[in-house]
């Protein structure tokens, strides 16, 4: 691992009795980088979070979290970061005004800068209007929004996000990856599970996939979709019917692979790397042919189908 | 600001928040117990005589009364810790800036400001009941020591049961088992010179007994003939009893 790394996980490997959660794991994640950690449910993620947030030990290997071993000097660990978990967390019998004040004084905000802070984030979250209402009178939504903006009030150089979007709307959803995203601009790290792919694909710089405690990919998620993805489809439908292609587009160069019309839609399907490349040519072996194109799709490879034929061959293998 | 007393001011706000008409009802019953009790066995007994002094069973009980909120109020640290497990809180307050140890010591500290309060607040409603008391120096020091030590000892205690159930159903019914035979089988509702051998045994194996006999010495100058071992056993037990429930707390399962 090198030293550019804020959080560095070298064989990690996390045991309960005899069950191994986690097993031989290593990555590393750089500055100001939005890391996304993607696994299915019960894949390692949230015992990997829980190492790195040094709430257990790690059974064997090497965890440093800015600098500082997660065994030797969890303190220190947890002076400087943030944590969304994704159990829900809240001081029921407060206020939502409350619960925000207490964590920032938990964490020496000056009463000045808490509620400066409190209406940012209120507003932020949607969360004026709740402000004075206390935990049972939240819906599941509000709660989580509250857990979030909670751990928003500190100041902090690494955020861990377990899940942080489960149980918000759409919107909302977009407004924290957003606001995730204005963050990791002014500097700070992000260490981001989830098993939604568009939002790993929507936030993430570079992702690393676990599944059964083991990481089976972690690169770019540009380089993920292209290594495991089914590469770019471009689709197209004719005004003529019943038309064969094959002949005419055995010129086109730069073509993976080529399906003729799905019998639901009637359009063909081309996979290639290069699209920018192909797209001409193939419209011009097209009119040249006499053929009318009535429609043209670009769909890029997703992380999605990235992450599913990952997590089948292991299933496969397994 | 320490990080003890930020937890201490966040766990007492939290419990005055919870339910204001939950700390009323903790003084329901020592009020209960010195009205009712008092009057009804003070009519059957016209005077106490412990430690050589004769006195109402008023003024005997009150201040056993008083003591025994330091055991209820100490037993709350473990509820409190099953409260911030439950809401979630608890791993949320392990991954911030603060130690295992600091967060069971804000624990202990607010049950025992609690438990002060309470006591006070009992003193004061039942004090035009208690003529008779007199409160030296030496007798502040008797009364703070069994405040304080009491306290760590009883807040101790829940702690370490509350780190060795699995559900908060059954760290409830662990505190119905164990309360009884603490509070009845202890100084605190009669003196021990004139009770069965085995319940005096039994009452004197009680670090209760302690609390309650060196409470009296302060505010009545009733000492018993050992009181000075009770004092130097309820300041062993109850910082033993800390290390204990510190050093369990340290390797719960998360």
């Amino acid at each position: 691992m090198t030293s550019d790394y804020v959080i560095s996980v070298d064989g990690l490997v996390r045991a309960y009795g005899e069950k191994v959660a986690v097993d031989g794991v290593s990555f590393g994640v750089r500055k100001g980088e939005i890391f996304g950690f993607l696994g299915p449910n019960g894949a390692g993620k949230t015992t990997t979070i829980k190492v790195l947030t040094t709430l257990i030990p790690p059974t064997h290997g090497k965890v440093t979290v800015l600098s500082y071993d997660v065994t030797d000097e969890p303190l220190k660990v947890r002076r400087r970061i943030g944590v969304v978990q994704q159990q829900p967390s809240l001081e029921m019998f407060m206020t939502v005004e409350q619960n925000l004040d207490s964590s920032g004084f938990l964490w020496d905000i000056s009463k000045e800068e808490r509620k400066k802070r409190i209406r940012f984030l209120s507003e932020l979250f949607g969360l004026g209007d709740c402000l004075k209402s206390k935990g049972p009178e939240l819906s599941i939504g509000q709660r989580r929004r509250v857990q979030v903006a909670r751990e928003l009030m500190h100041d902090m150089d690494i955020l861990f996000l377990d899940e942080p979007t489960l149980g918000l709307d759409p919107q909302m959803r977009r407004t924290l990856l957003d606001y995730v995203k204005k963050c990791a601009s002014e500097g700070l790290t992000v260490f981001f599970t989830t098993h939604i792919m568009e939002e790993a694909e929507y936030l993430c710089d570079r992702a690393a996939v676990i599944d059964h405690g083991k990481i089976l990919a972690c690169d770019t998620v540009e380089k993920l979709r292209s290594r495991f993805g089914t590469g770019t489809i471009i689709e197209f439908t004719l005004a003529e019917k019943e038309v064969s292609l094959k002949s005419a587009l055995m010129s086109v160069k730069g073509i993976n692979a080529f399906s003729e019309p799905q019998e639901e839609d009637g359009s063909f399907k081309i996979s290639a790397d290069d699209p920018s490349g192909v797209l001409p040519e193939l419209l011009h072996a097209l009119f040249t042919r006499g053929l009318h194109v009535t429609s043209v799709n670009v769909k890029e490879s997703s992380l999605e189908e990235a992450f599913l034929k990952l997590t089948s061959e292991r299933e496969a293998k397994a | 600001m320490n990080s003890i007393l930020k937890l201490l001011v966040r766990d007492i706000r939290g419990s005055f928040l919870m339910s204001p008409l939950f700390l009323a009802s903790m003084l329901v019953s020592p009020l209960i117990y010195i009205f009712v009790l008092g009057f009804a066995f003070g009519g059957a007994i016209p005077s106490v005589v412990a430690g050589g002094i004769s006195m109402s069973y008023i003024l005997f009980l009150a201040p056993g009364i008083i003591v025994s909120q330091f055991l209820t109020g100490g037993v709350y640290a473990g509820a409190s810790i099953w409260f911030d497990k439950r809401f979630g809180m608890f791993e949320q307050i392990l991954v911030g800036p603060f130690t295992k140890t600091q967060y069971i010591t804000s624990k202990i500290l607010s049950v025992a400001l609690q438990g002060l309060a309470m006591a006070f607040l009992v003193l004061l409603l039942t004090s035009p009941l208690l003529s008779g008391l007199s409160v030296s120096f030496l007798g502040i020091l008797y009364i703070v020591a069994a405040w304080m030590f009491g306290s760590l000892l009883f807040g101790s205690l829940s702690i370490i049961i509350s780190t060795a159930v699995k559900t908060d159903e059954v760290l409830n019914v662990v505190f119905n088992i164990i309360m009884p035979p603490l509070l009845f089988l202890s100084s605190v509702f009669y003196p021990l010179e004139n009770v069965p051998a085995l319940i005096r045994a039994l009452a004197l194996a009680n670090p209760l007994t302690y609390a309650a006999d060196m409470f009296r010495a302060g505010m009545l100058g009733l000492q018993t003939s050992y009181l000075s071992y009770e004092v130097l056993l309820l300041v062993v037990e109850s910082v033993s009893m800390f290390l204990l429930a510190v050093k369990r707390f340290k390797g719960i399962k998360i």
